[in-house]
């Protein structure tokens, strides 16, 4: 019998992508709104400096609090807060990069900041969702 | 006049390696692995559980990984229409095979201070240990070595 419960977690996570990524595009059209420009931005140029690194750290930080407090072995809380720790430095760094990039004139690509961050971000999300459903299964199996 | 086809062949810069691309093929893995959790809670981890027993589950994960990071490698020297390097191509033979051993070893201690420890339930705990190193051991073979010829290449660019 498939374990959909599992799936609570996903939603979970997904409420740190939702004040992250919906919040502020919906800021962005209420602002074009009430200045009645015709301006329209999408999600990839409102975070097209890497901005979505700092989602990928509150997140993976958040996931490894969740890890600490649980009952795996100190191996297995260890290689996965490292896994995740290394995602979330390696994402906020394509956004301090960027910034850098920007602010020093030298050459930037918001495109190529676009995708780093993106893929890095998904990245950090899908192994936060596995780990999440990791814990949920190690707490039923200690329940039990 | 063009150039002759020696010449254009040298000019061919190397490939260039981003952590995106590692990290859109580790979201993919955590997907599918997290889809097959959640739609074969039983059956999936007792065939990992199994395989480990036998002895077969790191080989397995040696060659997926290998195979993954040089697909990878190959599909982003192929969209850059660069040629590999010669140290990217040692790094992606060798990383993969040693991140796998290495946590091979990490997770035979876990399951050894799990299986000294007295808790109910004890079977399906360290069944939970070894799924949680099978998918971390997947994930840190493929991104490490991507990870390490980035930081590398950037030295080099840096350097020179």
């Amino acid at each position: 019998m498939p374990g959909w419960i599992s799936l609570k977690w996903l939603l979970w996570i997904g409420l740190y992508a939702i004040p992250v990524m919906f919040l502020p595009w919906a800021s962005s059209r209420a602002w074009v709104h009430q200045h009645g420009s015709n301006l329209q931005f999408s999600p990839k140029q409102l975070f097209q400096r890497g901005e979505l690194g700092l989602l990928s750290l509150i997140l993976s930080s958040s996931v490894i609090w969740n890890l600490l407090q649980s009952q795996f072995m100190p191996h297995t809380i260890a290689l996965g807060s490292v896994m995740l720790a290394v995602g979330g430095v390696m994402s906020v760094n394509v956004w301090v990069e960027t910034y850098c990039r920007q602010s020093t004139g030298t050459d930037w690509r918001a495109g190529r900041a676009w995708r780093d961050s993106r893929n890095l971000a998904l990245m950090v999300f899908s192994v936060a969702a596995v780990l999440e459903i990791f814990l949920d299964r190690l707490a039923r199996v200690g329940g039990q | 006049m063009s150039a002759p086809a020696p010449a254009l062949a040298k000019a061919r810069r190397i490939v260039v390696v981003r952590l995106a691309d590692s990290a859109e093929a580790i979201a993919v893995l955590s997907l599918v692995f997290g889809l097959l959790l959640v739609i074969f809670p039983v059956s999936f981890p007792r065939l990992i559980v199994h395989s480990w027993q036998h002895g077969r589950l790191m080989p397995a994960m040696m060659v997926l990984t290998l195979l993954l990071d040089t697909c990878l490698y190959l599909r982003v020297a192929h969209l850059l229409s660069a040629k590999p390097g010669v140290v990217a191509a040692g790094c992606l033979g060798s990383l993969p095979l040693l991140v796998v051993g290495g946590l091979s070893l990490l997770m035979q201690a876990a399951v050894s201070h799990a299986l000294a420890a007295d808790w109910p339930n004890l079977q399906a705990r360290v069944g939970e240990e070894i799924l949680a190193h099978t998918y971390l051991g997947l994930v840190s073979a493929v991104f490490l070595p991507f990870l390490v010829i980035r930081l590398l290449q950037q030295f080099k660019a840096t350097n020179s």
